[in-house]
């Protein structure tokens, strides 16, 4: 079992441990760094439950092994919104909207809608569930999620078109 | 669903890299994004015992001209060719097919030289390389060597690459001209493997008569394929001769292994992809014949200048 | 709409009835929320199991020695270690005397479904316990498996040898021949075979539990992922024979249950006999693998219906003849549930005669679990048969409905299955939905786009459902509700929150009781050591039944705080009001106590209280329901376009109109429906949990069970009628709603499109080469 040290710079703060190169990010973020927010719902790299950024891109945490993201900075849900609990305009907008229910896919959404709105400011609807189309819900339907979304680009200033 | 132990492997350069998939023999599978090889890992429905990381060399990102070509390099993540605007510009079915690929969460760890290597017949970048002619790159410890795209996909998920060869960049010819690319595919949900799909470029010559035609075709086969009679048929005809409809019965004429599955049969994969040719060549066509023959002479100058 | 809350003289209905923001979102948004899989406690080992390959085989030996020798594995479970163990299993709703399926936690001398677990391996994590599983050398013997249940009963081979037969039970109202007088004297008679694929819960988050046993204490505490935390500790106790008193379940957060969470099934009574033999927790979390071959199936059935109708179009007579495939091991007992579609069969429509029978049959596949209104065939099958009667009859559909609805001013009314409707509004509900729509405006625009090629469709669905079961354990639920020292509240209920939203919804019903400020008011749940018991969410009960709890418990403390306030500020108990955390006297509000200062009172100058009012603020009651069921109706609209060349199928419009009441939260009902109507989509068009013909499970990842994404849905639209329930507040259920109405309503969508191909959809999932096949023959 060859195992190897990692670090990463999780949420701003940096991280070392010694694994296994088959643990997976999402493992190595859930157990390593004790961040459970990020959830898994496949482990194959299709309900993106598992959504975290690595160095700024939304990625499926489970279809990465953390040896591969040695020296990356990795944003989870934990880092979205401010350490005094303040929610990000993303966050407050999928409450506003009753974009969540049980909650279990809600970090994955949140983190992928985050990097979204980032680099496409002001989507179309159709832009939007393409967008979302990577991230499974059972609870909603939908709806409020897509609300959501709209909401959050609007607040985040972004004309729409 | 965790996978199987395996020894990882980070090589500096690309001999190394190859040096140790020569060392390492069949237990060993190259790793770029992972996107397609870790859900079978997860699944153990592939175990490898060494894994070789080739996803941080420098030399197999990139985008750029060579030659009147484009080249890709092999790591460079499907991301990356969406935002490309050189990709865009010279590559236009390239650009097409990437928004069908995955969902962007796979794109941003995805690598175009890991989805043909992988070879899917239901993915878009080896129908792509096989309509284009593109030229794979490989290294071995041997050397060099190009491989066309027509000789490169041998069966389900399996090329012509010996085990010690490293797929390292990929180049796509560059259509001057008229031109004009589509892709269609129908897959049960957005971003879903395509159920049948085609990725078509049509040129035309100055008197609308069809200079070249290529059509690639994904989810009809156990490798993409190529509607070669299809597009001998069409070659040399005035674009307004030909009904898209036949265009789409031509492509789907003498396949031999179109695949029948849960989501769908044979028939119903070749019906629809006769379908899809047909709006593909629709909306291709339509695009050349707006090209005006004096835009494209400027066009192309002005790539080539 | 005022409740009986408010009416109780606590002041105006501040919070029920908007849409409040959920408390339960501040800490899942930011990952702070506590799944099963987020427990994590010193020491702690993982399980995996050891899973048949084959839907039937004996067992002939286990041999284990390879996987204890790996590094890092503790312990590994055969059924000769954990099934002995075995006190009693049986689950509180079926109680001890029905004629369960034999449950052996782990499959003793014959696996009987691909997935029945075999041996179970503790190792110090998954990775290692998965790596050991693969060692596990099973001998087996592949055997024969009944795999089509439409032939189980004539089968030869029988799943269960000591049932004797495949036919699990049999239950019937009137024979069919009852109806051939009516049918051979009817103007019109429709008779069609409908069949529905098997499909599943799938909940983003799979079933898991975590226990903790300390062997000197005796102390055994679980953390779940359930729908009912207190039926898990029960179940357990009496399995494994333990008190129950010394048993504590915890469930904070769960990630969906949609019913699939609401009873312990056979992995989870291994984890429960293993954990007191470990020494140490252990942790079993299934994986989706695990959660689509062996969390168990639904939906998988097929009737002969019969409707009968005179020239007028009015329904003579309904008759309905089941099956339905109940895999290997059903949770709970099935024949009950599918006497449910039988009883319901005539639906929210003046029906004098019906007949049915309704058949559950056993299969070498993963047994049948409860899903979101377990019944809803009955309402696929109808309404599906209603629309293709029209067509036969040359009628409009909705006029056909239109005639045959039931009207308020007819209720009660009895089913002729018995099933006595009241506080429903079914031809209203419907008018709601058919305007919504603009129906007349719909046909007109198909019209035109039938003359340009395209096809568009119509599809409208009517049911009627009981909710809030007001039977055995169902049939009460109790609140601890504390205003604390501060005059802070703190209520205590059940829970089983999946999603459901009863954090919220119980702490706006308990702010009204008290006339507290939303933000004074905190629940816990979810914790049998701190809150009564409760049948959880299940039954679409948690609205009714939390609100009758709240409503008996705080009335209690709202006497107590009048009359302490009355006391102190020498007025009349009747005179002082409760709102805004405070106690006032009307008409002078100025005059007044905070909740703070009437709860320092109660607790610490307790000898200048009223005679009579006992010190402190406390109370707790147990609510017994009022009645055996609070029905609710509602129609779902969906119009969508046919790609006829690729068969695929785009919804247009999304249309819910329902009567479920008052809404305690609107936010929280649309939600619960939106959510229904999503997987009843899912259900015609993208998800099918299949198996071959040799029983292998094919569709064993998301990659082949296709769940909708955001971009296969439309937008949902809602009508709310609200005709109050008998019960507290006027609540009715809404969870299960929309699994029911939409199917129907999506696959009548699908073949008004197709009318003009003369097709009629009978057999379902509608995959897109499903919908070419129906267009070619």
């Amino acid at each position: 079992m060859d195992e190897t040290a990692v670090h990463i710079t999780v949420n701003g703060r940096a991280r070392t441990a010694t694994v296994e190169p088959r643990l997976t990010l999402a493992d190595f973020l859930r157990d390593a760094c004790r961040l459970t927010g990020t959830h898994l719902g496949c482990e194959h790299g299709v309900c993106g439950a598992c959504t975290v950024l690595v160095d700024g891109a939304a990625v499926r945490s489970c279809l990465m092994f953390a040896v591969q993201a040695d020296g990356a900075e990795v944003t989870t849900i934990e880092g979205i919104g401010s350490s005094d609990g303040e929610l990000s305009p993303v966050q407050q907008a999928f409450r506003d909207c009753h974009g969540l229910q049980c909650g279990f896919c809600t970090p994955g959404f949140v983190v992928s809608v985050t990097a979204f709105l980032r680099d496409n400011p002001s989507p179309t609807d159709t832009e939007i569930r393409h967008a979302l189309s990577g991230n499974l819900c059972r609870c909603t339907g939908y709806q409020g999620i897509v609300k959501a979304v709209r909401q959050a680009a609007d607040t985040l200033g972004g004309a729409p078109r | 669903m965790k996978p199987a132990p395996f020894q990882y492997h980070v090589p500096a350069t690309i001999p190394e890299a190859v040096q140790l998939l020569a060392e390492l023999g069949e237990g060993a599978k190259v790793l770029a994004g992972g996107q397609s090889l870790i859900p079978m890992l997860a699944l153990r429905l592939a175990v490898f015992d060494h894994l070789v990381d080739v996803g941080r060399l420098a030399e197999l990102q990139g985008i750029e001209r060579r030659d009147g070509q484009l080249w890709v390099g092999a790591c460079t993540t499907e991301a990356a060719v969406e935002a490309s605007a050189e990709v865009a510009a010279a590559v236009p079915l390239l650009a097409r097919a990437t928004p069908f690929v995955g969902h962007v969460q796979i794109r941003n760890r995805g690598t175009l030289g890991g989805s043909l290597a992988h070879a899917d017949p239901a993915a878009e970048y080896p129908a792509v390389a096989l309509a284009l002619d593109a030229e794979l790159e490989v290294v071995s410890p041997r050397g060099h060597r190009t491989i066309a795209a027509r000789d490169f996909f041998d069966g389900l998920w399996s090329t012509t690459m010996t085990p010690d060869e490293l797929l390292v960049g990929v180049s796509f010819p560059v259509w001057s001209g008229r031109s004009g690319f589509a892709v269609e595919e129908l897959a049960r949900r957005h971003g879903d493997f395509a159920l049948a799909g085609v990725a078509l470029g049509v040129e035309l010559d100055g008197d609308d008569r069809i200079r070249r035609g290529a059509i690639g075709l994904l989810g009809l086969g156990s490798t993409p394929e190529r509607a070669t009679a299809a597009e001998a048929e069409l070659t040399g005809r005035p674009v307004s001769d030909v009904d898209p409809a036949a265009v789409g019965d031509l492509a789907m004429a003498g396949l031999a292994s179109v695949p029948t599955d849960l989501h769908g049969s044979a028939d119903y994969r070749t019906r629809i992809g006769a379908a899809l040719v047909t709006r593909a060549w629709t909306t291709a066509t339509a695009t050349a014949t707006a090209t005006a023959t004096a835009t494209a002479t400027a066009t192309a100058e002005a790539r080539h200048g | 709409m005022t409740t009986d809350l408010a009416a109780g003289g606590t002041g105006a209905t501040r919070y029920a009835g908007a849409r409040i923001n959920r408390v339960e979102d501040a800490r899942l948004l930011t990952g702070q929320g506590t799944f099963v899989d987020d427990v994590s406690l010193p020491g702690m080992l993982q399980a995996c199991f050891v899973r048949s390959p084959f839907a039937r085989a004996r067992i002939r030996g286990i041999d284990t020695s390879a996987a204890l020798d790996l590094p890092g594995v503790h312990a590994l479970f055969t059924a000769a270690d954990l099934n002995p163990g075995v006190h009693e299993q049986w689950h509180t709703s079926s109680g001890p005397q029905t004629p369960e399926t034999p449950r052996p936690p782990l499959a003793e001398d014959e696996a009987r479904f691909v997935g029945d677990p075999v041996a179970l391996v503790v190792a110090e994590s998954r990775y290692i316990a998965e790596d050991a599983a693969e060692l596990v050398d099973v001998d087996y013997e592949p055997l024969p498996a009944v795999v089509d249940y439409t032939r189980a009963e004539d089968a030869d081979v029988l799943v269960h040898e000591g049932h004797g037969s495949n036919l699990i039970g049999e239950l019937a109202g009137l024979p069919a021949s009852a109806l051939d007088e009516v049918l051979a004297s009817a103007a019109h008679v429709v008779c069609e075979t409908i069949h529905q694929q098997a499909y599943a819960p799938v909940p983003m988050e799979g079933r898991g539990l975590v226990l903790d046993y300390s062997p000197a204490t005796g102390e055994l505490t679980i953390y779940a992922a359930t729908q009912s935390p207190h039926e898990v500790r029960l179940f357990c106790s009496r399995l494994l024979g333990m008190p129950e008193h010394r048993i504590r379940v915890v469930m904070r957060d769960t990630g969906g249950g949609f019913g699939q969470k609401i009873m312990v099934q056979r992995d989870e009574m291994c984890l429960m006999l293993a954990a007191p033999k470990l020494g140490v927790p252990v942790k079993w979390v299934e994986d989706r693998r695990e959660n689509l071959i062996a969390a168990g199936q639904s939906r998988h059935e097929h009737a002969t219906v019969t409707l009968a109708f005179d020239a007028d179009g009015a329904i003579a007579a309904a008759g309905i003849d089941h099956v339905s495939d109940c895999g290997a091991y059903p949770t709970p007992w099935p024949v009950t549930t599918a006497a449910a579609v039988g009883v319901l069969f005539p639906g929210p429509y003046r029906v004098p005669q019906a007949s049915f029978r309704t058949r559950s049959v056993y299969t070498n596949t993963v047994g049948r679990a409860p899903y979101r209104g377990p019944w809803q065939f009955e309402s696929l099958a109808r309404e599906v048969l209603l629309d293709i009667a029209a067509r036969q009859m040359n009628m409009d559909p909705v006029e056909l409905r239109r005639r045959n609805l039931l009207r308020r001013d007819e209720l009660p009314y009895s089913n002729p299955c018995g099933m006595r409707y009241d506080s429903i509004s079914p031809l209203e509900t419907f008018e709601q939905a058919v305007e919504l729509l603009d129906y007349a405006g719909f046909r007109t625009e198909q019209a035109e786009a039938r003359q340009a090629g395209r096809y568009l469709g119509v599809g409208l669905s009517n049911y009627v459902e009981p909710t809030s079961p007001g039977y055995g354990y169902y049939a009460t639920e109790a609140a601890t509700i504390r205003i604390e020292p501060s005059g802070r509240v703190n209520v205590y209920v059940a829970g089983g929150s999946a999603g459901n939203s009863i954090e919220t919804t119980v702490v706006q019903l308990t702010a009204d009781a008290l006339g507290a400020r939303l933000e004074d008011v905190h629940t816990i749940q979810g914790d049998t050591a701190v809150t009564g018991f409760g049948a959880g969410a299940a039954g679409s009960r948690s609205a009714s039944m939390t609100a009758g709890a709240v409503r008996e418990t705080a009335s209690i403390l709202r006497d107590r705080i009048r009359a302490i306030a009355a006391h102190k500020l020498e007025a009349a108990a009747e005179d002082i009001e409760l709102a805004d955390s405070r106690a006032t006297v009307r008409g002078t509000p100025a005059i007044g106590l905070s909740l703070g200062e009437v709860a320092a009172l109660a607790y610490f100058d307790p000898f200048a209280l009223p005679p009579g009012v006992p010190a402190g603020l406390e109370a707790s009651a147990r609510y017994t329901a009022d009645t055996r069921s609070v029905w609710v109706n509602a129609t779902h609209a969906c119009t969508c376009e046919v790609d006829v060349t690729t068969g695929q199928v785009r919804l247009l419009r999304y249309i819910v109109s329902e009567d479920c009441g008052p809404m305690i939260n609107p936010n929280v009902v649309e939600g619960q429906i939106a959510g229904g109507v999503v997987q009843g989509i899912g259900g015609v068009l993208y998800e099918h949990l299949a198996y071959d013909d040799d029983g292998n499970p094919v569709t064993t990842t998301f990659m082949d069970y296709l769940v909708p994404t955001a971009t296969e849905v439309p937008t949902i639209e809602y009508g709310h009628i609200e005709t109050p329930s008998p019960g507290p507040g006027g609540y009715k259920g809404v969870g299960e709603g929309g699994a029911i109405g939409a199917p129907p309503a999506v696959v009548n969508a699908v073949a008004d499109a197709l009318a003009p191909f003369d097709v009629s959809v009978t057999r379902l999932p509608l995959s897109p080469a499903a919908v070419v096949a129906l267009i070619d023959a």
